[in-house]
């Protein structure tokens, strides 16, 4: 297998769906604000 | 090097390039949104300082509307589509954050009755979708992709069961169009029932979870109701979309046993693959909520934070139905769907008003 074949091989094992995307992106908005980087979301 | 000819070049400019791409759509949905909270704001106070009778229209439905008054005059330019086809991305991050207004002791007791209402719920839909398509003579294949579409939930389960049972473009794109023209109608006339029948906010956030298809109308739904029913619908809505592989699965072996599609491997990872989740990611922050690892005005950014990302799908869900595409795609599998979509209707509704009088809730 050459590099290339193998570069794209991992590099779709790590492909993350929409809604894997999505979870990641909630939990960093949570712990962030856990930790008081955004104290007050206003609405 | 002929093996390396078949692989597409992965260029490391590319997720930067996709990132750009979706920036205007994005801001598109933003401003649209916003737009939509600011006319719910002023437009009730315009109407009580000069003392008209004005009904309280949510910012759901001014951002909806809009969307749609966008998409079917000048359309949405294709500067602007990569951005607007995020919005499922903000509606599943929003229904993760939303996780971290429910304990899990709730979700354990609602769950529990929404899990018994949900499998009567797909139960009874898949057999009389099936029976519906049987009658008006839909391809076998049409009629099953209807059947999850309308059982489990719209889009999302088309497009996985139209994978898993190698059924055609046309078919996945009949089913696809009149699940979302079906869920553009509920989204009208469910708030107007409820308000009709004076549905208690729990029976009819029930309702919607179980009956409106896509996720992104059926939370829209509960949102024109009331704050309280949204929560219930997306809690409803999201079991419902726990139970896609299973059904998927079923339909994949039932079609692989008729030889019209490919057989099911190895089952855990189908199942897997297919289960969405953002069902999890909702259940970890109701835990992490629910065992005070934020605390109160902590939660209550995160539930902020929800609606901003609801705000964006629900410009969204505006802007991605286009009613004269809707038409192109014909009336017969419309028709199945309305008439199914009906009896669905009808069904849950007789289902939620009963287990309220049995369980009190």
């Amino acid at each position: 297998m050459s590099e290339q074949v193998k570069s794209a091989a991992s590099s779709s094992r790590w492909k993350l769906s929409l809604d894997t995307w999505a979870v990641l992106a909630a939990f960093l908005a949570a712990l962030l604000i856990r930790a008081g980087v955004f104290k007050h979301i206003p609405w | 090097m002929a093996d390396a000819v078949s692989v597409p070049q992965v260029h490391p400019v590319q997720p930067m390039l996709r990132f750009v791409r979706v920036i205007p759509g994005v801001l598109l949905l933003a401003a649209i949104g916003y737009a939509g909270k600011l006319l719910e704001q002023n437009v009730g106070a315009y109407a009580k300082a000069h003392h008209w009778t004005f009904p309280n229209i949510e910012y759901v439905l001014w951002a909806i509307v809009l969307g749609l008054a966008i998409s079917n005059t000048v359309g949405v330019p294709e500067l602007f589509r990569a951005g607007v086809a995020t919005y499922e991305f903000w509606l599943k991050a929003g229904i993760v954050l939303l996780g971290s207004r429910f304990l899990l002791g709730d979700i354990l007791k609602l769950g529990g009755v929404s899990l018994v209402l949900v499998a009567i719920e797909i139960t009874g839909a898949i057999v009389f979708m099936t029976f519906l398509g049987r009658v008006f003579r839909l391809k076998p294949k049409l009629t099953s992709l209807l059947a999850v579409g309308s059982a489990v939930c719209g889009v999302s389960a088309i497009i996985a069961t139209k994978g898993a049972i190698e059924a055609d473009d046309e078919d996945s794109s009949f089913s696809i169009a009149a699940i979302l023209a079906l869920g553009a109608l509920a989204l009208f006339t469910f708030p107007l029932i409820g308000h009709f029948l004076h549905l208690s906010d729990r029976a009819y956030g029930l309702w919607a979870g179980l009956a409106v298809d896509n996720t992104a109308e059926a939370t829209a739904a509960g949102a024109l109701y009331s704050d309280a029913a949204a929560k219930l619908a997306v809690l409803v809505k999201s079991t419902r979309n726990a139970m896609i592989g299973f059904v998927v699965l079923a339909y994949a072996i039932y079609w692989a046993g008729k030889g019209q599609a490919q057989a099911v491997g190895n089952k855990a990872a189908f199942l897997w693959q297919k289960f969405p989740k953002f069902v999890l990611g909702f259940l970890v922050i109701s835990v992490l909520a629910t065992y005070h690892f934020f605390s109160k005005d902590q939660v209550g950014a995160l539930a902020n934070l929800s609606r901003w990302a609801f705000l964006l799908t629900f410009a969204g869900v505006g802007l991605r139905t286009n009613f004269k595409e809707m038409r192109k795609q014909g009336l017969r599998p419309f028709a199945v769907g309305a008439i199914g979509e009906v009896a669905i209707a009808v069904f849950t509704l007789g289902l939620v008003v009963g287990a309220e009088r049995l369980f009190g809730f």
